[in-house]
């Protein structure tokens, strides 16, 4: 029976349980009016009546799903008076010790200035004719009143519309809004942490910002919501994690992303049984599709910069506390070959970096490979002095050529590892001595030949000049397949390896968008290819997540040339 | 699914593909020994030809929206039918990858792996196969699209590097062998245009159906100037192609590019270029017989095939007994197959397809 | 069950390994650098019995840790005989404990005496051997090839094998020698429309002469039996070795193979001496530059081909005399005139030379009169490389000799 089942097993068919998901393209909601800014539509003004001023931002600002809106409802007490209002401001955003003591105390707590009779108008003044007198009297105006008398803050502007008020509001203010009143007060009490946060350790950049995200969660949302400045920017506040209920925010711009990807990236997360969840590399690797051939389907980045870049190109981004990294998804080939300062240069110069990091790529997952197959089966590729060369540093080796190779690319990973854990004063110090003594000594004994240290050398130069550290670690491992390939059949091998590691890397789909997006399937769509095109030339978002509104810039963007 | 479905670009690198792998083997020696010094005429005469005969095919199956020749024969003659041309078009498949990468294979031990077995480069080429079958057929076509400029670009390089070596007057006499030898038997040449076989199986694949014009006259027109590059090549360099035959001639083609007394002896690099097209077309082809397969025997997923196909070419590909078996099957059989199923079989499936719809509609409007 | 398929699908995956590695592992062993020994010149010499002797040349590394020594590092000759190249090279195989691999294999060297027996086996033989390399240069040696392949040194060079590559360069600016290769050579040997040649070369102390007078009108008291040049040169490589099918008919010297290689426009500037018109007895040396290529016309003229070739040059005076102006057009008129006979005469006299004495159509002129022809079967019929003897040559030459290079009056 055992036996019949073996076989049965080994030619039955079973259906593909790999999980499918792609992007439907939402053509029906893509329409570039259906952006709703401030700016398109008229300017509301305030309504006197609260419970609509309440109604209109609880919607504007998606209350109920935007986590780290706060609204606070209280009694104003003015000249005996009593008087419903709110106040509404972002949390992590302001100073909640000013927001106490000098709006929420003065405005509800019994003081000498509230408590004033109103019943004692203020005469201006009198006449009097045919026995009839007419005062003319000051009526009781409970703005100025406010603005003047009861609020000891030092900045503090009355304005009329609900445009003003929410941007006041993005920028780190809180409205005060009064029952009866068709003004609202916008009231300066910025607070958010400002850079206590660090530079960032492992994406440094020339001509970019040099803030890094920290471990807080508020802090890093304090960071992007500053940059993105947009009240659609939707920040969701999901916990993962049995025991620790590790607060994660998904972070997207409403009207700009792709609800489906929205819902597929909250299903992921909500769906997940583990204990805890200790750092964002966990996470990367619970909602990636398949973890084929080590290759990241996940951007993170410590950038905040880089974080609303992705955000405002229609992508989902991942928070985790506790984690200085954030989360991009979904991440295709070329994003792992982008660094973030290659906006801020100029097209020339970001075409020419780009163009050396793909060498780097190519040079670190081939060039050992090709070295060993010409030497030992095309030796006619290389010039005739080269060949001589290689041959009279042969001479002293004694090890095979493979053998030789193996040894100096393991002991480049040893020095590698080794050089994280040096203690720093002496870290850059012990990493150079030892490599040039290492190399040194190792030809002049004459265990290896110096051109092979030339090899290895670059392979590891060009490795460190992949910009993502993940990305990086998964070609470097697959340099030592490549050896093996061209070790064993030559550039045959070497081309056989070139068409299997291909497929598989076309196949892996990284939340329903093709690994290689933009370079297969062929993407028409200028700005959308592995090189950036001139600045005036970026209309459009790339297709493949499918945004809500395609195009990101006009046609003529730098309108001051027209006139 | 949306994301499966094939852009223009990517159809036309698939009906390149034909061209470029039938090419790197002896497909231009072959057009030459015909035609000889006249070859240049008889090419454009033939591509003219084969234009007229791809917009023919594409005329014919437009009526057939989202139907590949499989169901159009299902329509015309019932399941039997279906299943017997299924059949023709599998084993021409299966056959033409075995020959090439015998054909290529024997190339390979010959110049690069004197001493090793030449059943273990034709398995190598097998389990390459197997495990690109496993994925689906838009990775197959991804990968083909992201290499076919890299493999133009190589044949332009080809070319412009040999030009030094050139000596355009071995395009004299301007008749070649004679009137009658250009234009009637060198019909023969049509063989090289195989790559029409794919227009057949695109349309339930296209994202966008109405550009079909479009990819195969773009398709006919850009292989046409690959076979002249080819043959150019080959015409001007070497004046004994009609009376010599070699092994691979690109290959010698190659061997002559020098770039002072740095860059020589490049042809390792265009061996690399070769290996990864030829792979590139045995899995493409593979994937069509395994879609075939899937389609007569009503399964929702070809992946299991992809086993039998891969075993069924390479036993096929090791049963010439040597070389001279193998390049008579590429220059010989495979040019009557391309014009007996190709040409003939899948025109008249489709003429009657299209007569029997016009009858039935007739029939209906009456 | 699911893990017992995982655990064989790994051993499934081991075994292809395996597989594959023992399946290429006589390529890679036998082909890894470390066992295999790069030719860089072959001879072949005739011997008894029609048998052949072959000269194997090789040259060692310099073993050397860091840094290149200065000394030119050492050849290694083995001499074999053998009745073909394929079991010469075997014989040595067993000798020497790595494999002979021919790929930079820079020349070929074949002595005169086989040639003139008839070289085609010898020639398709390497040309279909996988490794050489077609642009491998061919000698004719007027002496033995083992001579010839033991006394060439390289002196600029370090490397014997970038000596072996870059010698026949001088053609291009001198035109004494031909730049030919095994590739050209075989490609010619098969077509019909053209005759293959190949460079002539000798040693300097031998005591045939391997190259004949340079200048003739000048230099025709020198046509001693050893070259012109004395000193540091070892092998001499003027002139060219002209063939008829694969059989050496005879040679060309320095002046003629200049006059084939300007209708083949293959020499980039050259130097001509030419009889001064303001004096006696005294030359001019001109500095010649082709001005446009070289417009050929082959018609049939009732059966017998007619060969027109006509011939552009630039000039500039070289050699400057005293109290002499020039940029006198009269002057430069008559340079110019002279120039125009000078080549006139020797290239017509070189042409007639393969015509007559060869028989044999270097040129390619047969490329030429395909024209004539609308079918291959008319060419064939016609048989042009039999009737080329009778071939009727007219040549014309304009040059224009403009000015002397800094000086132009003194």
């Amino acid at each position: 029976m055992k036996i019949k089942n073996f076989f049965n097993n080994l030619f039955s068919y079973t259906p593909p349980n790999h999980y499918e998901f792609s992007i439907i393209d939402s053509t029906s909601t893509k329409n570039s009016s259906s952006f709703d800014t401030i700016s398109e539509e008229n300017d509301t003004k305030i309504y006197p009546s609260l419970s609509v001023n309440l109604e209109y931002m609880k919607t504007k600002y998606n209350v109920l799903i935007n986590s780290d809106i706060i609204l606070r409802e209280f009694t104003l007490n003015a000249r005996g008076k009593q008087y419903n209002a709110f106040i509404f401001y972002i949390d992590g955003m302001i100073d909640s010790e000013i927001m106490d003591k000098f709006i929420l105390e003065p405005l509800m707590l019994r003081n000498k200035n509230n408590t004033f009779d109103g019943s004692q108008n203020k005469v201006i003044s009198e006449a009097v004719a045919n026995n009839i007198t007419v005062r003319k009297v000051k009526k009781f105006d409970l703005a100025s009143y406010v603005m003047n008398c009861l609020m000891p803050q030092n900045s503090v502007e009355q304005v009329s519309e609900f445009k003003k008020a929410i941007s006041g509001i993005n920028s780190g203010n809180c409205a005060l809004f009064i029952d009866t009143l068709n003004i609202a007060f916008d009231i300066e009490v910025k607070g958010f942490k400002q850079r206590s946060v660090d530079k960032p350790e492992n994406e440094i950049v020339i001509k970019g910002p040099h803030e890094a995200f920290v471990e807080n969660i508020r802090t890093n949302t304090s960071l992007i919501r500053r940059i993105v400045n947009n009240e659609n920017l939707i920040i969701e506040n999901i916990e993962i994690g049995d025991i620790t209920r590790t607060k994660c925010g998904l972070v997207y711009i409403n009207n700009l992303t792709n609800s489906d990807l929205v819902a597929e990236v909250k299903y992921r997360l909500n769906n997940l049984s583990i204990d805890s969840l200790l750092s964002s590399g966990q996470l990367e690797q619970l909602i990636s599709n398949s973890n084929d051939l080590g290759v990241p389907q996940i951007l993170s980045t410590e950038r905040p910069d880089r974080t609303s870049h992705y955000l405002l190109e229609g992508r989902v981004v991942v928070l985790v506390n506790g984690s200085p990294y954030a989360l991009i998804m979904p991440a295709i080939l070329k994003d792992f070959l982008a660094s973030p300062d290659d906006k801020n240069m100029k097209t020339l110069f970001a075409n020419f970096i780009k163009g050396i990091r793909l060498l780097a790529t190519l040079i670190t997952i081939l060039l050992p490979g090709l070295y060993i197959s010409i030497c030992n089966f095309h030796q006619e590729l290389l010039p005739t002095e080269l060949l001589y060369s290689i041959l009279s540093f042969r001479e002293t080796v004694p090890f095979p050529m493979i053998l030789e190779i193996l040894l100096l690319e393991i002991s480049f990973e040893l020095i590698r590892e080794a050089g994280l854990r040096v203690p720093s004063p002496i870290g850059p110090t012990i990493s150079i001595v030892g490599a040039l003594v290492l190399g040194q000594a190792a030809v002049s004994a004459g265990i290896v030949s110096p051109i092979l240290i030339i090899v290895v050398a670059i392979t590891g130069i060009a490795s460190f000049a992949i910009p993502d550290y993940s990305f990086g670690f998964h070609i470097r491992i697959f340099r030592f397949l490549f050896l093996f390939l061209g070790y064993v059949a030559g550039f045959f091998g070497i081309g056989i390896g070139i068409l299997v590691y291909l497929s598989f890397l076309v196949e892996i789909k990284s939340f329903g968008v093709p690994y290689t997006a933009s370079i297969a399937p062929f993407e028409n769509v200028p700005g959308s290819s592995y090189y950036l095109p001139p600045i005036w030339k970026r209309e459009y978002r790339s297709s493949f997540v499918n945004p809500q509104k395609v195009k990101k810039q006009d046609k003529i963007s730098m309108q001051w040339k027209l006139h | 699914m949306a994301n499966s479905k094939i852009t223009v670009p990517e159809a036309i690198a698939l009906v390149l593909t034909v061209f470029v792998a039938h090419s790197i083997i002896s497909m231009p020696q072959d057009i030459l020994a015909t035609t000889k010094s006249s070859t240049l005429i008889n090419l454009t005469y033939v591509a003219v030809i084969a234009l007229l005969i791809g917009i023919l095919i594409y005329k014919l199956i437009k009526n057939f929206p989202s139907c590949d020749i499989i169901d159009i024969s299902e329509y015309l003659g019932g399941k039997v039918f279906k299943t017997i041309i299924g059949f023709i078009f599998m084993f021409y498949f299966i056959f033409s990858s075995s020959v090439i990468i015998r054909n290529f294979s024997e190339g390979l031990k010959e110049i690069f792996y004197p001493m090793t077995n030449i059943v273990f480069i034709l398995l190598a080429f097998a389990i390459t196969c197997c495990i690109t079958n496993r994925f689906e057929f838009s990775t197959n076509i991804k990968v083909n699209l992201i290499l076919m400029p890299i493999i133009l670009i190589s044949i332009l390089f080809l070319f412009t590097s040999n030009i030094q070596n050139f000596s355009l007057r071995r395009v004299l006499p301007i008749l070649g062998d004679g009137i009658y030898s250009t234009f009637i038997t060198g019909l023969g040449n049509l063989g090289a245009f195989g790559g029409i076989v794919i227009l057949y199986f695109l349309p339930p694949f296209l994202k966008e159906p109405e550009k079909l014009k479009k990819i195969t006259i773009a398709s006919i027109f850009i292989g046409t100037v690959y076979l002249f590059l080819c043959v150019g090549t080959l015409l001007f360099m070497f004046s004994y192609l009609d009376q010599i035959e070699e092994l691979l001639p690109l290959y010698s083609a190659s061997r002559y590019i020098e770039f002072g007394t740095f860059l020589q002896r490049l042809e390792s690099v265009f061996l690399l270029i070769w290996v990864l097209e030829i792979a590139c077309y045995l899995s493409i082809f593979t994937k069509l017989s395994s879609l075939i397969l899937k389609k007569m025997c009503n399964c929702n997923d070809s992946r299991p095939f992809a086993y039998i196909t891969s075993v069924l070419v390479f036993s096929i590909s090791v049963l010439p007994a040597n070389n001279a078996i193998a390049g008579l099957m590429e220059s010989m059989v495979y040019k009557y197959l391309v014009f007996a199923i190709v040409f003939f079989l899948g025109i008249s499936i489709l003429l009657l397809a299209n007569i029997k719809k016009r009858r039935t509609l007739n029939v209906s409007n009456k | 069950m699911s893990q017992i398929s995982n655990i064989l699908k790994k051993i499934f995956i081991l075994i292809i390994i395996i597989v594959f590695m023992i399946g290429f592992s006589y390529s890679y062993k036998a082909l890894s650098i470390d066992n295999v020994a790069f030719l860089i010149a072959l001879g072949i010499d005739s011997s008894d019995n029609n048998n052949y002797q072959f000269t194997f040349q090789f040259t060692k590394p310099i073993s050397s840790g860091e840094s290149g020594s200065s000394e030119a590092p050492p050849s290694i000759d083995y001499i074999v005989n053998a009745s073909s190249i394929g079991s010469g090279i075997n014989l040595l195989n067993a000798h020497i404990g790595k494999e002979i691999n021919l790929s930079h294999c820079k020349l070929v060297v074949i002595s005169e005496e086989l040639a003139r027996k008839g070289i085609y086996k010898e020639i398709y033989t390497l040309t279909n051997d996988i490794e050489l390399r077609p642009s491998s240069n061919i000698v004719i040696s007027k002496c033995s090839a083992n001579y010839y392949i033991t006394n060439s040194k390289p002196v600029f060079e370090n490397l014997l094998p970038n000596y072996y590559e870059t010698f026949p360069n001088s053609s291009e600016f001198t035109g004494y020698n031909v730049k030919t290769n095994i590739g050209d050579f075989f490609d010619s040997l098969v077509c019909t429309s053209r005759e293959p040649y190949a460079i002539l070369g000798g040693i300097n102390s031998e005591s045939a002469n391997a190259s004949t007078s340079i200048n003739s009108q000048k230099d025709v008291n020198e046509k001693a039996n050893s070259s012109p040049v004395e000193g540091n040169v070892n092998s001499d490589n003027s002139g060219m070795a002209v063939f008829k099918n694969d059989v050496l008919v005879g040679e060309l010297n320095s002046l003629e193979t200049l006059c084939f290689l300007t209708v083949q426009n293959k020499v980039d500037h050259f130097l001509i001496s030419v009889p001064n018109p303001d004096e006696k007895n005294a030359y001019v040396d001109i500095y010649m530059t082709p001005d446009i290529a070289p417009k050929i016309d082959v018609k049939i003229v009732n059966g017998t081909p007619y060969i027109k070739v006509k011939l552009k040059f630039e000039g500039n005076i070289y050699s400057v005399a005293k109290n002499t102006n020039y940029l006198d057009n009269s002057i430069l008129n008559k340079l110019s005139e002279n120039c125009n006979s000078y080549l006139e005469s020797n290239i017509s006299n070189c042409l007639y030379k393969t015509s007559k004495n060869f028989k044999s159509d270097i040129n390619g002129f047969g490329f030429y009169a395909r024209d004539d022809f609308l079918t291959l079967n008319d060419y064939k019929n016609y048989n042009w490389n039999y009737k080329y003897k009778d071939a009727v040559f007219d040549i014309t030459v304009e040059s224009n000799v403009k000015s002397s290079f800094l000086l132009n009056q003194t």
